[in-house]
Protein backbone atom coordinates (compact mmCIF):
# COMPACT_ATOMS: atom_id res chain seq x y z
CA UNK A 1 0.00 0.00 0.00
CA UNK A 2 1.23 3.12 -1.24
CA UNK A 3 2.22 6.13 1.23
CA UNK A 4 -1.23 8.71 0.32
CA UNK A 5 -3.45 5.33 0.64
CA UNK A 6 -1.40 4.80 3.90
CA UNK A 7 -2.02 8.41 5.16
CA UNK A 8 -5.67 8.48 3.71
CA UNK A 9 -6.99 5.39 5.80
CA UNK A 10 -5.50 7.29 9.02
CA UNK A 11 -7.10 10.42 8.26
CA UNK A 12 -10.32 8.49 7.33
CA UNK A 13 -9.77 6.42 10.41
CA UNK A 14 -9.64 9.31 12.76
CA UNK A 15 -13.06 10.65 11.52
CA UNK A 16 -14.83 7.27 11.68
CA UNK A 17 -13.49 5.60 15.07
CA UNK A 18 -15.87 6.24 17.07
CA UNK A 19 -17.68 3.86 15.39
CA UNK A 20 -15.16 0.92 16.67
CA UNK A 21 -15.71 2.01 20.37
CA UNK A 22 -19.61 1.95 20.14
CA UNK A 23 -19.34 -1.49 18.27
CA UNK A 24 -16.95 -2.93 20.91
CA UNK A 25 -18.78 -1.37 24.10
CA UNK A 26 -21.85 -2.80 22.51
CA UNK A 27 -20.20 -6.65 21.86
CA UNK A 28 -18.04 -7.04 24.54
CA UNK A 29 -18.78 -7.53 28.54
CA UNK A 30 -14.77 -6.64 29.62
CA UNK A 31 -11.90 -4.80 28.88
CA UNK A 32 -10.33 -6.94 27.57
CA UNK A 33 -12.41 -8.18 25.06
CA UNK A 34 -13.46 -4.81 24.28
CA UNK A 35 -9.35 -3.99 23.14
CA UNK A 36 -8.98 -7.56 21.49
CA UNK A 37 -12.20 -6.73 19.44
CA UNK A 38 -11.26 -3.34 18.93
CA UNK A 39 -8.05 -4.58 17.58
CA UNK A 40 -9.31 -7.13 15.08
CA UNK A 41 -11.73 -4.55 13.61
CA UNK A 42 -8.95 -1.99 13.10
CA UNK A 43 -6.81 -4.79 11.36
CA UNK A 44 -9.52 -6.50 9.55
CA UNK A 45 -10.31 -2.77 8.15
CA UNK A 46 -6.81 -2.02 7.47
CA UNK A 47 -6.56 -5.59 5.40
CA UNK A 48 -9.60 -4.74 3.53
CA UNK A 49 -8.79 -1.24 2.67
CA UNK A 50 -7.23 -2.16 -1.07
CA UNK A 51 -10.78 -3.32 -1.86
CA UNK A 52 -12.28 -0.38 -0.17
CA UNK A 53 -14.91 0.85 -2.79
CA UNK A 54 -15.34 4.39 -2.96
CA UNK A 55 -18.76 4.39 -3.92
CA UNK A 56 -19.96 3.64 -0.93
CA UNK A 57 -20.15 6.03 2.05
CA UNK A 58 -16.73 4.69 4.48
CA UNK A 59 -18.56 4.85 7.40
CA UNK A 60 -20.97 2.48 5.41
CA UNK A 61 -18.39 -0.21 4.81
CA UNK A 62 -16.66 0.54 8.12
CA UNK A 63 -19.57 -0.67 9.86
CA UNK A 64 -20.30 -3.50 8.07
CA UNK A 65 -16.82 -4.58 8.83
CA UNK A 66 -16.71 -4.42 12.23
CA UNK A 67 -20.29 -5.58 12.45
CA UNK A 68 -19.09 -8.88 10.58
CA UNK A 69 -16.04 -9.10 12.96
CA UNK A 70 -17.76 -8.63 16.05
CA UNK A 71 -20.48 -11.40 15.39
CA UNK A 72 -17.80 -13.96 14.23
CA UNK A 73 -15.64 -12.34 17.49
CA UNK A 74 -15.08 -15.64 19.19
CA UNK A 75 -12.85 -16.40 22.30
CA UNK A 76 -12.34 -19.56 23.47
CA UNK A 77 -11.92 -18.76 27.33
CA UNK A 78 -13.04 -14.97 27.97
CA UNK A 79 -11.64 -15.36 31.75
CA UNK A 80 -7.61 -16.25 30.05
CA UNK A 81 -5.07 -13.80 31.41
CA UNK A 82 -4.62 -11.70 28.68
CA UNK A 83 -1.06 -12.87 27.93
CA UNK A 84 -0.99 -12.80 24.42
CA UNK A 85 -1.73 -8.86 24.13
CA UNK A 86 0.29 -8.56 27.17
CA UNK A 87 3.43 -9.75 24.64
CA UNK A 88 1.51 -7.40 22.09
CA UNK A 89 2.52 -4.39 21.04
CA UNK A 90 -0.73 -2.50 21.59
CA UNK A 91 -2.57 -0.89 18.16
CA UNK A 92 -4.87 0.36 19.84
CA UNK A 93 -6.21 1.80 23.24
CA UNK A 94 -10.16 1.83 24.42
CA UNK A 95 -10.86 3.88 27.65
CA UNK A 96 -12.75 1.77 29.87
CA UNK A 97 -16.17 2.50 29.26
CA UNK A 98 -17.19 1.80 33.59
CA UNK A 99 -14.93 4.27 34.44
CA UNK A 100 -15.86 7.10 32.15
CA UNK A 101 -18.07 9.91 33.71
CA UNK A 102 -18.68 12.03 30.77
CA UNK A 103 -21.23 9.33 30.01
CA UNK A 104 -24.92 10.18 30.21
CA UNK A 105 -27.13 8.59 32.16
CA UNK A 106 -28.90 8.19 29.32
CA UNK A 107 -26.17 6.70 27.24
CA UNK A 108 -25.19 4.01 29.76
CA UNK A 109 -28.79 2.90 30.22
CA UNK A 110 -29.09 3.00 26.40
CA UNK A 111 -25.49 0.50 26.66
CA UNK A 112 -26.92 -1.55 28.91
CA UNK A 113 -30.31 -1.75 26.95
CA UNK A 114 -27.63 -3.13 23.76
CA UNK A 115 -26.05 -5.43 25.76
CA UNK A 116 -28.75 -7.43 26.23
CA UNK A 117 -29.82 -7.40 22.92
CA UNK A 118 -28.57 -10.51 20.65
CA UNK A 119 -25.77 -10.57 17.73
CA UNK A 120 -28.32 -9.19 15.25
CA UNK A 121 -30.78 -6.95 17.20
CA UNK A 122 -27.71 -5.10 18.48
CA UNK A 123 -26.62 -4.45 15.05
CA UNK A 124 -29.98 -3.23 13.81
CA UNK A 125 -30.13 -0.57 16.87
CA UNK A 126 -26.51 0.56 16.44
CA UNK A 127 -27.31 1.28 12.56
CA UNK A 128 -30.96 2.55 13.72
CA UNK A 129 -29.30 5.15 16.01
CA UNK A 130 -26.84 5.81 13.14
CA UNK A 131 -29.68 7.21 11.40
CA UNK A 132 -29.49 5.02 8.40
CA UNK A 133 -32.52 4.63 6.73
CA UNK A 134 -34.09 0.60 6.90
CA UNK A 135 -33.62 0.34 3.30
CA UNK A 136 -29.53 0.67 4.05
CA UNK A 137 -29.93 -1.22 7.20
CA UNK A 138 -31.56 -4.21 5.27
CA UNK A 139 -28.80 -4.32 2.55
CA UNK A 140 -25.76 -3.54 5.24
CA UNK A 141 -27.63 -7.23 7.10
CA UNK A 142 -28.75 -8.99 4.17
CA UNK A 143 -31.76 -9.24 5.27
CA UNK A 144 -35.75 -7.52 3.69
CA UNK A 145 -36.89 -4.30 4.63
CA UNK A 146 -39.79 -5.06 6.01
CA UNK A 147 -37.49 -7.62 8.64
CA UNK A 148 -35.53 -4.21 9.56
CA UNK A 149 -38.89 -2.67 10.44
CA UNK A 150 -40.65 -5.61 12.01
CA UNK A 151 -37.35 -6.00 14.13
CA UNK A 152 -36.84 -2.34 14.97
CA UNK A 153 -40.39 -2.31 15.99
CA UNK A 154 -40.30 -4.97 18.55
CA UNK A 155 -36.86 -3.45 19.96
CA UNK A 156 -39.06 -0.11 20.53
CA UNK A 157 -41.81 -2.07 22.40
CA UNK A 158 -39.06 -4.38 24.80
CA UNK A 159 -37.45 -0.24 25.36
CA UNK A 160 -40.68 0.73 26.06
CA UNK A 161 -41.46 -1.82 28.34
CA UNK A 162 -38.01 -1.79 30.34
CA UNK A 163 -38.36 1.86 30.52
CA UNK A 164 -42.36 1.42 31.81
CA UNK A 165 -41.02 -1.16 34.36
CA UNK A 166 -37.99 0.98 35.48
CA UNK A 167 -40.37 4.14 36.06
CA UNK A 168 -43.08 1.86 38.11
CA UNK B 1 -38.15 8.56 26.64
CA UNK B 2 -38.14 6.55 23.68
CA UNK B 3 -35.78 4.75 20.67
CA UNK B 4 -36.02 8.14 18.10
CA UNK B 5 -35.62 10.25 21.54
CA UNK B 6 -32.78 8.58 22.24
CA UNK B 7 -30.68 9.10 18.79
CA UNK B 8 -29.95 12.38 19.28
CA UNK B 9 -28.37 11.68 22.75
CA UNK B 10 -26.39 8.69 20.88
CA UNK B 11 -25.11 11.36 18.02
CA UNK B 12 -24.17 14.12 20.47
CA UNK B 13 -21.64 11.42 22.06
CA UNK B 14 -19.70 11.29 18.72
CA UNK B 15 -16.92 13.42 20.06
CA UNK B 16 -16.56 11.76 23.17
CA UNK B 17 -16.32 7.99 21.44
CA UNK B 18 -13.60 9.65 19.39
CA UNK B 19 -11.17 11.04 22.00
CA UNK B 20 -12.01 7.77 23.89
CA UNK B 21 -10.52 6.01 21.44
CA UNK B 22 -6.78 5.93 20.37
CA UNK B 23 -4.71 4.13 17.16
CA UNK B 24 -1.21 3.88 16.90
CA UNK B 25 -1.12 4.32 13.33
CA UNK B 26 2.20 3.34 12.47
CA UNK B 27 2.02 -0.10 14.09
CA UNK B 28 -1.62 -0.58 12.35
CA UNK B 29 0.31 0.18 8.97
CA UNK B 30 2.48 -2.39 9.28
CA UNK B 31 0.06 -4.63 10.25
CA UNK B 32 0.35 -8.20 7.72
CA UNK B 33 -1.98 -10.31 8.74
CA UNK B 34 -4.19 -11.11 12.20
CA UNK B 35 -6.25 -13.57 13.90
CA UNK B 36 -8.61 -14.13 11.96
CA UNK B 37 -6.71 -14.12 8.91
CA UNK B 38 -4.11 -16.54 10.41
CA UNK B 39 -7.10 -18.54 11.48
CA UNK B 40 -8.35 -18.75 7.68
CA UNK B 41 -4.93 -19.17 6.68
CA UNK B 42 -4.45 -22.19 8.65
CA UNK B 43 -7.83 -23.44 7.90
CA UNK B 44 -6.54 -23.23 4.38
CA UNK B 45 -3.32 -25.43 5.06
CA UNK B 46 -5.26 -27.92 6.98
CA UNK B 47 -8.11 -27.98 4.27
CA UNK B 48 -5.18 -28.81 1.28
CA UNK B 49 -3.62 -31.29 3.71
CA UNK B 50 -6.94 -33.41 3.82
CA UNK B 51 -7.17 -32.82 0.28
CA UNK B 52 -3.70 -34.61 -0.52
CA UNK B 53 -4.63 -37.48 1.31
CA UNK B 54 -8.22 -37.80 -0.07
CA UNK B 55 -6.19 -37.59 -3.34
CA UNK B 56 -4.36 -40.52 -2.32
CA UNK B 57 -7.02 -43.04 -1.33
CA UNK B 58 -8.77 -42.32 -4.32
CA UNK B 59 -5.59 -43.35 -6.49
CA UNK B 60 -5.09 -46.18 -4.14
CA UNK B 61 -8.43 -47.09 -4.44
CA UNK B 62 -8.34 -46.86 -8.36
CA UNK B 63 -5.44 -48.78 -8.30
CA UNK B 64 -6.85 -51.11 -6.44
CA UNK B 65 -9.89 -51.10 -8.80
CA UNK B 66 -7.91 -51.65 -12.28
CA UNK B 67 -5.87 -54.55 -10.99
CA UNK B 68 -8.77 -56.37 -9.91
CA UNK B 69 -11.60 -55.53 -12.49
CA UNK B 70 -14.25 -57.88 -11.79
CA UNK B 71 -17.52 -57.75 -10.49
CA UNK B 72 -17.06 -58.88 -6.98
CA UNK B 73 -17.68 -57.91 -3.44
CA UNK B 74 -14.19 -56.51 -2.82
CA UNK B 75 -13.62 -54.04 -6.31
CA UNK B 76 -17.52 -52.93 -5.48
CA UNK B 77 -16.54 -52.02 -1.86
CA UNK B 78 -13.42 -49.96 -3.48
CA UNK B 79 -15.53 -47.86 -5.92
CA UNK B 80 -18.64 -47.13 -3.02
CA UNK B 81 -15.09 -45.80 -1.07
CA UNK B 82 -13.68 -43.80 -3.64
CA UNK B 83 -17.18 -42.57 -4.43
CA UNK B 84 -16.85 -40.95 -0.49
CA UNK B 85 -13.37 -40.04 -0.92
CA UNK B 86 -14.40 -37.97 -3.87
CA UNK B 87 -16.99 -36.20 -1.78
CA UNK B 88 -14.49 -35.56 0.53
CA UNK B 89 -12.23 -33.72 -2.10
CA UNK B 90 -14.70 -31.95 -3.52
CA UNK B 91 -15.96 -30.72 -0.36
CA UNK B 92 -12.19 -29.79 1.04
CA UNK B 93 -11.70 -28.01 -2.99
CA UNK B 94 -14.76 -26.53 -2.03
CA UNK B 95 -13.91 -24.88 1.09
CA UNK B 96 -10.31 -23.56 0.08
CA UNK B 97 -12.44 -21.79 -2.66
CA UNK B 98 -14.92 -20.76 0.32
CA UNK B 99 -11.67 -19.36 2.46
CA UNK B 100 -10.43 -17.37 -0.64
CA UNK B 101 -13.82 -15.96 -1.19
CA UNK B 102 -14.37 -14.79 2.82
CA UNK B 103 -14.66 -11.10 2.46
CA UNK B 104 -15.67 -8.74 5.60
CA UNK B 105 -17.09 -6.34 3.49
CA UNK B 106 -20.12 -8.47 2.65
CA UNK B 107 -23.41 -8.01 3.95
CA UNK B 108 -23.51 -9.69 7.04
CA UNK B 109 -25.98 -12.49 6.74
CA UNK B 110 -23.47 -13.50 3.67
CA UNK B 111 -20.04 -13.75 5.59
CA UNK B 112 -21.96 -15.12 8.54
CA UNK B 113 -23.11 -18.29 6.33
CA UNK B 114 -19.81 -18.32 4.46
CA UNK B 115 -17.84 -18.74 8.08
CA UNK B 116 -20.09 -21.01 9.48
CA UNK B 117 -19.86 -23.12 6.23
CA UNK B 118 -15.72 -23.01 7.14
CA UNK B 119 -16.28 -23.94 10.77
CA UNK B 120 -18.67 -26.45 9.90
CA UNK B 121 -15.74 -28.09 8.20
CA UNK B 122 -15.61 -31.08 11.04
CA UNK B 123 -19.22 -31.61 10.92
CA UNK B 124 -19.06 -32.23 7.53
CA UNK B 125 -16.35 -34.87 7.55
CA UNK B 126 -18.22 -36.22 10.32
CA UNK B 127 -21.31 -36.83 8.20
CA UNK B 128 -19.23 -38.24 5.59
CA UNK B 129 -17.93 -40.66 7.82
CA UNK B 130 -21.98 -41.33 9.00
CA UNK B 131 -22.64 -41.78 5.61
CA UNK B 132 -20.41 -44.44 4.94
CA UNK B 133 -21.66 -46.40 8.51
CA UNK B 134 -24.38 -48.16 6.54
CA UNK B 135 -21.49 -49.53 3.80
CA UNK B 136 -18.77 -50.71 6.74
CA UNK B 137 -18.96 -53.87 5.20
CA UNK B 138 -17.54 -52.50 2.54
CA UNK B 139 -14.11 -51.60 4.77
CA UNK B 140 -14.31 -55.55 5.92
CA UNK B 141 -14.53 -56.76 2.14
CA UNK B 142 -11.19 -55.06 1.23
CA UNK B 143 -9.28 -55.66 4.31
CA UNK B 144 -9.58 -59.27 3.98
CA UNK B 145 -8.81 -59.49 0.05
CA UNK B 146 -6.11 -57.14 0.95
CA UNK B 147 -4.36 -58.89 4.21
CA UNK B 148 -5.71 -62.74 3.21
CA UNK B 149 -6.39 -62.73 -0.72
CA UNK B 150 -10.42 -63.53 0.74
CA UNK B 151 -12.86 -62.31 -0.93
CA UNK B 152 -14.99 -62.57 2.47
CA UNK B 153 -18.31 -62.32 0.67
CA UNK B 154 -18.16 -65.49 -1.21
CA UNK B 155 -17.61 -67.61 1.52
CA UNK B 156 -20.80 -66.10 3.87
CA UNK B 157 -23.81 -68.19 4.73
CA UNK B 158 -27.19 -66.78 3.13
CA UNK B 159 -28.78 -65.83 6.32
CA UNK B 160 -25.09 -63.83 7.47
CA UNK B 161 -25.88 -61.94 3.87
CA UNK B 162 -28.88 -61.16 4.60
CA UNK B 163 -28.06 -59.90 7.94
CA UNK B 164 -26.01 -57.58 7.30
CA UNK B 165 -28.05 -56.27 4.39
CA UNK B 166 -30.86 -55.36 7.04
CA UNK B 167 -27.98 -53.97 9.16
CA UNK B 168 -26.93 -52.00 6.72
CA UNK B 169 -30.42 -50.99 5.66
CA UNK B 170 -31.51 -50.03 9.12
CA UNK B 171 -28.27 -47.89 9.59
CA UNK B 172 -28.79 -46.35 6.36
CA UNK B 173 -32.36 -44.98 7.52
CA UNK B 174 -31.00 -43.72 11.01
CA UNK B 175 -27.91 -42.36 9.34
CA UNK B 176 -30.16 -40.34 6.82
CA UNK B 177 -32.47 -39.06 9.33
CA UNK B 178 -29.44 -38.17 11.79
CA UNK B 179 -27.61 -36.00 8.54
CA UNK B 180 -30.95 -34.54 7.69
CA UNK B 181 -31.46 -33.28 10.99
CA UNK B 182 -27.75 -32.17 12.06
CA UNK B 183 -28.03 -28.81 10.53
CA UNK B 184 -28.24 -25.23 11.62
CA UNK B 185 -31.75 -25.00 10.97
CA UNK B 186 -32.53 -27.50 13.39
CA UNK B 187 -30.13 -25.80 16.13
CA UNK B 188 -32.92 -25.06 18.28
CA UNK B 189 -33.41 -28.97 19.44
CA UNK B 190 -31.37 -30.36 22.28
CA UNK B 191 -29.79 -32.87 21.10
CA UNK B 192 -28.54 -31.29 17.91
CA UNK B 193 -27.17 -28.81 19.76
CA UNK B 194 -25.46 -30.66 21.65
CA UNK B 195 -24.23 -32.94 19.26
CA UNK B 196 -23.04 -29.91 17.35
CA UNK B 197 -21.44 -28.83 20.30
CA UNK B 198 -19.58 -31.85 21.02
CA UNK B 199 -17.95 -32.57 17.39
CA UNK B 200 -17.02 -28.76 16.59
CA UNK B 201 -17.57 -26.36 19.82
CA UNK B 202 -19.93 -24.24 20.96
CA UNK B 203 -18.98 -21.62 18.84
CA UNK B 204 -20.34 -23.00 15.33
CA UNK B 205 -24.11 -23.51 18.52
CA UNK B 206 -23.57 -19.90 18.35
CA UNK B 207 -23.23 -19.49 14.76
CA UNK B 208 -26.13 -21.45 13.93
CA UNK B 209 -28.58 -19.73 15.99
CA UNK B 210 -27.15 -16.25 14.65
CA UNK B 211 -27.81 -17.83 11.20
CA UNK B 212 -30.99 -19.01 12.00
CA UNK B 213 -32.09 -16.04 13.43
CA UNK B 214 -31.10 -13.72 10.73
CA UNK B 215 -33.28 -16.40 8.31
CA UNK B 216 -36.55 -16.42 10.58
CA UNK B 217 -38.62 -13.78 8.60
CA UNK B 218 -39.51 -11.86 11.79
CA UNK B 219 -42.65 -13.55 11.76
Amino acid sequence: MNTNKKALFAQTMDQHKGIVYKIVNSYCQNQDDRQDLAQEILTTMWLAYDNYNKDYKFSTWMYRIALNVAISYYRKDSKREDKANANEQCIVHIADFSAQDDKSEDVKQLYEFIGKLDKLNKAIMLLYLEDEPHQSIAKSLGISKTNVATRIGRIKETLKNQFEKQGA
Amino acid sequence: MNLDNFKNTWQQQNSLNESAITINQSLLSETKVNTQMKELNNMKWARIIESVVFFFIIVLLGQYIAKNVSVSAPVISALILAVFAIIGLAGNIGQIVHISNIDYAKPISQLQKDIYRLCSHKLQLTKLLLMSAPFYMAYVFIGFDVLFEIDLFAHLEQHIVWFYSVSSLLLLIVTTYVLAKLNYTNIKAPWVKRTVAFIVGERLVTMAQFINNIDSTGS
